[in-house]
């Protein structure tokens, strides 16, 4: 990966959460057009944070759900008594 | 937010309906929160009940400056993070550096990864591959992934919620991100590869 590159692609990270300068921005999008390796850099980091979001699943198993309310049912009640 | 916020009032007037309604609420995403933390579903457990326990009895503590949402990710990390002192200390070292390269050397993308479609990505096969790529990382890397990516929490909300500053937050997610892109892609690029192979001996 040549030093320019490189330069690039450790902005993207940033890029992607919107938080480098607009003059920047400007550059990285001018550099993504031209260079198809960093291109396909940006769109796999993107990816990934893309099925990151999706692709953990929030599911609480029902059974550590009924256990966690009777737990908290049991020792909030002495808290409060 | 302010939904929260009048949820919490009731329960410290002494409604406790209340409060299993904020549980209820939290209490998927908390449990992944600390499923991916300390990597253990039957550790992840006992410290939801914990975490939720905790901030019962902090919910008078609570002043409303941050939302109650980064309020209780901060009582799940922290009580996660005791947890792995004292049983799992080598998770602790933070300079560890597996599988996150010493050189900070890029590895380029993997085309395959990209082109594959996002329904393969998100099937069992493929959201079992992103847990492990995130499992892999080092806590530092997977707990600000979890927090940033999962969970969607601004970057200062992240810092706040691990008692960081938003720089250092931005730097693990860049070698966190990397890392996994990094494992996904490897995957995916063996996964065509062995897929052709198949397709050529039949």
């Amino acid at each position: 990966m040549m030093k320019e590159c490189k330069d690039f692609c450790d902005r993207l990270s940033d890029y992607l959460d919107g938080q480098v300068d607009e003059n920047i921005c400007i550059l990285i999008e001018e550099h993504l057009e031209v260079c198809p390796p960093c291109a396909l850099m940006y769109e796999s980091l993107k990816t990934t944070v893309e099925i990151c979001n999706r692709g953990i699943s929030d599911d609480l198993p029902e059974e550590v759900g009924r256990r966690l309310k009777i737990f908290l049912r049991i020792h909030c009640n002495k808290e409060q008594t | 937010m302010e939904e929260d916020n009048q949820t919490i009032r009731y329960v410290l007037n002494g409604d406790f309906n209340a409060f299993e309604k904020l549980v209820e609420k939290y209490q998927g995403r908390i449990y992944r929160h600390l499923r991916k933390m300390v990597k253990d579903t039957s550790e992840a457990q006992d410290l939801l009940q914990e975490t939720f326990l905790s901030a019962y009895r902090g919910l008078k503590g609570f002043a409303g400056d941050s939302s109650f949402s980064t309020w209780l990710f901060r009582i799940a990390s922290n009580t996660a993070l005791m947890f792995l002192r004292k049983n799992r200390p080598e998770f602790l070292q933070y300079d560890e550096q597996i599988g996150i390269k010493n050189d900070d050397k890029l590895v380029p993308a993997s085309p395959e990864f990209v082109s594959t479609p996002l329904e393969i990505l998100l099937s069992n096969e493929g959201r079992k591959k992103i847990e492990e790529a995130i499992d892999h990382l080092p806590l530092i890397y997977r707990t600000v992934i979890i927090l940033r990516d999962v969970e969607g929490f601004s970057l200062e909300e992240v810092a706040e919620i691990i008692d960081s500053s938003v720089p250092a937050v931005k730097s693990r997610l860049h070698r966190g991100r990397n890392s996994v892109r990094e494992s996904l892609g490897t995957y995916y690029m063996e996964r065509t590869v062995n897929g052709k192979r198949r397709a050529l001996q039949e």
